[in-house]
C-alpha cells in the first residue's frame, strides 16, 4: 500500500513537474552581453550568463542598483539586442530573430512617460498598439478601436480616452501608455523602471494593476525596478543582479536575505516578513 | 473617439483639391498677357478634344503652352517639396527639418550648377542632355543626405539635434562652393546662374523631363506614403516604434532615398524655393493632426497651393518682368515661421 | 581730387574692354598689367594678371607701380578705386551708355594718354564705319528683337544700356522696354510681343543653358515666329564690351537682320593703324565718371 501511495505521489509530482515544463512561457537561458564603446576596445560592460523562467500570469522583477545590467538584460529579453551568448525563448521562438512585427505581437515594452514631438489624443495613442497587426496603408478596423478602448478600461482610463497626452498627468500618461501596450495583446509586457516619475500613490496603484493585468489575461510581466518594497511585494520572482551577474534568482522572500542586500546596494537594513509571506526592507540611517 | 477613415481622408483631400483648382483657375486668367475665363475654358476643352487648332483668342495658345505647365511645375514642385520636408520632419522627429535646413536643397543646387557648367564640355544625346541636370541634381541631394546622415550619429545612433546641425553646415559649405564655383563664371553666365538659383519656374522642360518629373513624383511620394503608419510611430522615438512592430532601418532607408529624390527633382528644375517645406507640414498639422496617412496628402496639396500662389504673385507684381519665386515664398514664410514660433506650434 | 601725372608710361587695366582699347590705340606697351578676364587680344592674355575685375588683387597692382589704373563703373567697384586712391594711385574710370558716347572716348582716352592723333583716327574710322551703316540702313525699317542674355530664367537688356543702343545702330530695336538694366521677363510677354529676330551672343555656353537649335522642341518658345521660321543671329561676345570691335559686331549684327541693305560689297575699311595689328577690328571709347574723389574728365589736372 504504501509503495502505491508513493507511486501516486511520485506521479503527480511528475504530472505537475510536465504541467509546469508546459506552462513555462518565458525561458531565459544563459544569456550573456557586453557592450563597448567601439570594437577594438574592452567592454565597458558585460552582462554574465543570466538564466531564469517565468510562467503565464506571474511577475517576475529585474532588481538591482544602478548600472547592474537591468536594462540590458529587460533589452535582451525583449529582443532588441541580440545576446553574445545563450538565448532568450519566448513560448518556444528566439525572440531575437522574431520579425519586427512577430515580435510586436507578442512582446510589448512598456517605455517610461518620453515627450511626445506633436501632441495626440490618448485614443490615438492607444490605437498605434494596433500596428502590428495591420497591412501597410491600412486603416484601423472596428475591432481595432475596441480592443483599444478595452484596453484603456483595463487600466481604468477610459474617461481619458478624448484628452490631449500633453494635458493629463504623469501618472495618467504612464496608465495610456500601459493601455497601449495592452492593446498589441502581447504574451509578454516589459517595463523599464515604471515608476520612477510616479508619486507613491500612483506607484503602488501600477503596480497592482500589473498584478491584476497578469492574472486575469494571463500575462508574463517582466518589470524593471530598483524599489526592493514594491518588487518584494508585487513580485512573483525576483533575479537580483549586480554589475552584470546575477546573484540569485527565487521568490522575494527568499532573495530578500539580509546580508545579501546589504552587500548589493551598500546600505544598512533590515528585513522583515509580512503578512502574506512578503518581505518588507526597511532601510537604516547611517551612521 | 474617431480614427481616421478612408471616408475623412477623401473628403479632406478633395476640400484642398477643389481649394487647388480654385487657386489653379485665379493663375490661369492673372499673368503679363490677358485671358477671359470663358475663352479660356473653351480653349481647355479644345485642348482637351484635341483640336488646338480652333483656339478662340491669340493668346489661348500662350496660355496653354507657357502659363498652365508653369502652373503644373508649381504644383508638382511644391507637393514635392512639401513631402520631403514632412517626410524628414517626422523621421527626424524635429520640426525644424526641411530639404532646406537639411542642406539637401544645397546639394541639389550645386548638383545642377556642377552640371551646368560640365555640360557643354561634355558630348550626350540629347534625349540624355535633358535630363543630366536633374540626374547631378539628385546625386547632390543623395550625397549630401548621406554626408549630413553620417555626421549626425553620435554614439552610433542618429541625434536629432547634431542631425540639424551637420544640415545646417552642410548647407553653409555647399552654399560657399556654389557662389566660389559662380566667381568662375563670366559676368553674364554669373548672372544668369544667380536668378536662377533664386528660385525659377519659367523653364520650358522637355518632354522627356516632364516624364521623369512626373513619374518620379509620384514614386518617390507614393514609397513614402506606404510608410506612413510607420512614421506615426516613430514620432515616439526609434526605439518605441520598434518595439511596436516598425521595420526602423527599412522606414529610413526608403524615406532618405524617395525625400532626396523629391527634393533633387523640385531642385534642379527651380533652383532654390525655400520656406515651403518648412512650413506647408506645420500648417497642415495645425489644421488636419499629426497622422502622417492625412498629412502627407495634405501637404501635398498644401505645397503645391502654395507655391502657385507664389508664383503667380512673383509674375504679376511687376509684370512684364518677374521677381523670383524664392523671395516671395520668404517674404511670406518669415512672418508666418515667427507667427507660428510664439503661437507656440513650432 | 587726385592729379594724373604728366606722361603716363605704366598702365594697369581692371576693364576687358579698356584693355582691348588700349591695343587699339597701339598703346599696349604701356600697359603692364590687366585681369584674369582680358582675352581680347590673344597677346592681352599674356600680360601680367591681377586678378578679377570685381576682386584685384591691390598688392599686385601697387607691385607694378603704374601711373593710371583704368576701370569702368560698370564692372568695377568704388571701393577699389578708394583703396588704390589710398595707396596714392589715380583712376580713370569710363562709362559709356551709346555707341556714340563710346566713340568719343577713346579721343579723351587717347589725349589723356598722350596720343590725341591716335584717337582722332580711331574714332574717325568708327564714325565712318557707322555711318556706312546708317546710311544702309537709312530706307529700312528696324528690325524688332528679343537680346537674350539667359534663357532659364529668361533675362534680355534694358533700354538703357549700351546694347539696347549699338542695337539701333545695327538696325534693330529692343521689344523689351524696361528700365532695368538686366530685366528679367516672362516668356508670355515675348510671344504677344513677337520680336521678329532672336539674337544670341557667342560664348562657351552657346545661349546657356539651351542651345538654339533646341529652342524649336519647347513649348512655349515654339510659339514664338522668330523660332518658327529660325529668324536667329548670332553675334561675338564682342557687344557685350563697350570696346573697339563693338562697332564691327554692330556691323555684322546688321548683316545678319538686314541682308538686302548689305548686297553690294562695302569697300573694307583696311585703312593702316600703324600702331594696330591686323587681327584687331576698330573701335572707338567713351568716358563717363565715378561720382567719386577721382578725375573727373574735364578736371583732370595735367
Amino acid at each position: 500500500m504504501s509503495s502505491s501511495v508513493q507511486t501516486t505521489s511520485e506521479l503527480s509530482k511528475v504530472g505537475d513537474a510536465s504541467r509546469a515544463a508546459s506552462e513555462v512561457r518565458l525561458s531565459v537561458e544563459q544569456v550573456s552581453y557586453a557592450y563597448s564603446a567601439n570594437q577594438s576596445q574592452a567592454p565597458l560592460f558585460t552582462l554574465e550568463a543570466n538564466s531564469f523562467q517565468a510562467r503565464p500570469g506571474e511577475i517576475v522583477a529585474i532588481l538591482g542598483p544602478n548600472a547592474s545590467g537591468k536594462s540590458t538584460l529587460l533589452k535582451l529579453i525583449a529582443g532588441a539586442l541580440e545576446p553574445l551568448s545563450g538565448r532568450v525563448l519566448l513560448d518556444g521562438f528566439v525572440t531575437h530573430t522574431l520579425a519586427p512585427r512577430a515580435r510586436a505581437q507578442r512582446i510589448a515594452m512598456v517605455q517610461q512617460d518620453s515627450p511626445l514631438l506633436f501632441p495626440s489624443r490618448a485614443w490615438e495613442f492607444v490605437l498605434q498598439g494596433r500596428h502590428p497587426y495591420g497591412r501597410a496603408l491600412r486603416f484601423e478596423s472596428k475591432d481595432d478601436v475596441v480592443i483599444a478602448r478595452n484596453a484603456l478600461a483595463q487600466v481604468g482610463a477610459e474617461h481619458l480616452g478624448d484628452r490631449w497626452m500633453n494635458e493629463i498627468s504623469g501618472g495618467e500618461r504612464q496608465r495610456v501608455i500601459l493601455a497601449r501596450a495592452l492593446s498589441q495583446q502581447p504574451l509578454l509586457l516589459l517595463l523599464d523602471e515604471p515608476t520612477l516619475h510616479l508619486d507613491i500613490g500612483a506607484q503602488v496603484d501600477l503596480l497592482a494593476t500589473l498584478r491584476r493585468l497578469a492574472a486575469e489575461n494571463r500575462y508574463t510581466v517582466v518589470v524593471v525596478t530598483h524599489e526592493l518594497n514594491l518588487a518584494g511585494e508585487y513580485a512573483d520572482k525576483v533575479v537580483l543582479l549586480q554589475k552584470g551577474k546575477s546573484l540569485r534568482v527565487g521568490p522575494p522572500a527568499s532573495v530578500y536575505q539580509r546580508d545579501l542586500l546589504e552587500q548589493v546596494f551598500q546600505t544598512s537594513l533590515t528585513i522583515e516578513l509580512g503578512p502574506h509571506g512578503r518581505p518588507r526592507v526597511s532601510i537604516l540611517p547611517a551612521t | 473617439m474617431r480614427p481616421l477613415t478612408l471616408q475623412r481622408l477623401f473628403l479632406q483631400c478633395s476640400l484642398l483639391a477643389v481649394i487647388l483648382f480654385v487657386v489653379v483657375v485665379i493663375a490661369l486668367k492673372l499673368g503679363a498677357v490677358p485671358v477671359s475665363l470663358y475663352g479660356l475654358g473653351r480653349d481647355l476643352i479644345s485642348v482637351l478634344l484635341h483640336q488646338t487648332k480652333a483656339l478662340s483668342s491669340d493668346y489661348g495658345m500662350i496660355v496653354i503652352e507657357i502659363r498652365l505647365p508653369r502652373i503644373l511645375l508649381a504644383i508638382v514642385v511644391g507637393a514635392s517639396l512639401s513631402v520631403a520636408g514632412t517626410s524628414f520632419q517626422a523621421l527626424l522627429r524635429n520640426p525644424l527639418a526641411d530639404p532646406y535646413v537639411l542642406g539637401v536643397s544645397g546639394g541639389a543646387a550645386l548638383g545642377a550648377v556642377l552640371a551646368l557648367i560640365v555640360e557643354p564640355h561634355l558630348a550626350m544625346p540629347t534625349w540624355f542632355a535633358a535630363l543630366f541636370t536633374p540626374f547631378c541634381a539628385f546625386l547632390g541631394a543623395a550625397a549630401t543626405i548621406a554626408a549630413v546622415y553620417f555626421l549626425g550619429r553620435r554614439q552610433g545612433q542618429l541625434d536629432s539635434g547634431t542631425l540639424l546641425l551637420a544640415g545646417i553646415i552642410s548647407a553653409s559649405f555647399l552654399y560657399a562652393v556654389i557662389m566660389f564655383l559662380m566667381t568662375t563664371l563670366s559676368g553674364r553666365d554669373f548672372r544668369g546662374m544667380a536668378f536662377w538659383l533664386m528660385g525659377d519656374l519659367s523653364s520650358s522642360l522637355q518632354g522627356s523631363l516632364r516624364w521623369v518629373l512626373g513619374i518620379g513624383f509620384f514614386a518617390a511620394a507614393g514609397a513614402i506614403y506606404t510608410t506612413a503608419s510607420d512614421l506615426n510611430l516613430l514620432l515616439a522615438g526609434e526605439k518605441e516604434a520598434m518595439h511596436l512592430g516598425v521595420d526602423v532601418r527599412r522606414v529610413r532607408l526608403v524615406v532618405y532615398i524617395a525625400a532626396s529624390l523629391l527634393t533633387g527633382l523640385a531642385v534642379s528644375v527651380s533652383g532654390s524655393i525655400g520656406y515651403v517645406g518648412l512650413l506647408v507640414p506645420h500648417v497642415m498639422r495645425l489644421l488636419f493632426g499629426s497622422d502622417h496617412r492625412i498629412l502627407l496628402p495634405t501637404a501635398a496639396f498644401g505645397g503645391a497651393i502654395a507655391v502657385v500662389l507664389a508664383d503667380t504673385l512673383a509674375r504679376t507684381v511687376v509684370a512684364p518682368s518677374e521677381l523670383p519665386v524664392g523671395a516671395m515664398t520668404a517674404l511670406a514664410g518669415a512672418p508666418l515661421f515667427i507667427y507660428l514660433l510664439r503661437r507656440g506650434s513650432a | 581730387m587726385i592729379r594724373v601725372p604728366q606722361s603716363i608710361h605704366r598702365i594697369v587695366s581692371l576693364a576687358p574692354n579698356l584693355t582691348e582699347t588700349i591695343y587699339a590705340l597701339g598703346l599696349q606697351d604701356r600697359l603692364v598689367g590687366d585681369t584674369d578676364y582680358c582675352d581680347f587680344p590673344p597677346e592681352a592674355q599674356h600680360k601680367t594678371k591681377v586678378g578679377g575685375a570685381v576682386n584685384p588683387s591691390l598688392e599686385a597692382i601697387a607691385a607694378l607701380h603704374p601711373d593710371l589704373v583704368l576701370v569702368t563703373k560698370n564692372l568695377n567697384r568704388l571701393e577699389t578705386v578708394q583703396a588704390l586712391a589710398d595707396l596714392g594711385i589715380p583712376s580713370y574710370a569710363t562709362d559709356p551708355h551709346t555707341v556714340d558716347a563710346i566713340i568719343a572716348s577713346i579721343a579723351r582716352l587717347a589725349d589723356l594718354l598722350g596720343a590725341p592723333e591716335t584717337g582722332a583716327t580711331l574714332s574717325t574710322d568708327l564714325e565712318r564705319q557707322l555711318a556706312d551703316i546708317h546710311e544702309r540702313l537709312a530706307s529700312v525699317p528696324p528690325r524688332r528683337v528679343l537680346f537674350i542674355v539667359w534663357t532659364e530664367p529668361l533675362i534680355s537688356i534694358g533700354k538703357d544700356t549700351f546694347i539696347a543702343d549699338a542695337l539701333r545702330h545695327a538696325g534693330a530695336i529692343s521689344v523689351i522696354d524696361s528700365s532695368r538694366d538686366w530685366p528679367q521677363v516672362n516668356l508670355e510677354e515675348v510671344v504677344r510681343l513677337q520680336p521678329e529676330f532672336l539674337i544670341f551672343v557667342e560664348s562657351h555656353f552657346g545661349a546657356a543653358p539651351h542651345s538654339a537649335e533646341a529652342l524649336a522642341d519647347l513649348p512655349g518658345w515654339r510659339l514664338l515666329n522668330a523660332v518658327r521660321n529660325r529668324r536667329y543671329a548670332t553675334i561675338s561676345d564682342a557687344i557685350n564690351r563697350p570696346a573697339p570691335r563693338l562697332v564691327s559686331a554692330v556691323e555684322d549684327l546688321a548683316r545678319q537682320l538686314h541682308p538686302e541693305a548689305f548686297t553690294e560689297k562695302p569697300q573694307s575699311k583696311d585703312q593702316a593703324n600703324p600702331t594696330v595689328s591686323n587681327t584687331l577690328p576698330r573701335g572707338s571709347f567713351f568716358a563717363e565718371t565715378f561720382n567719386a574723389p577721382i578725375c573727373q574728365e574735364q578736371a583732370c589736372a595735367r
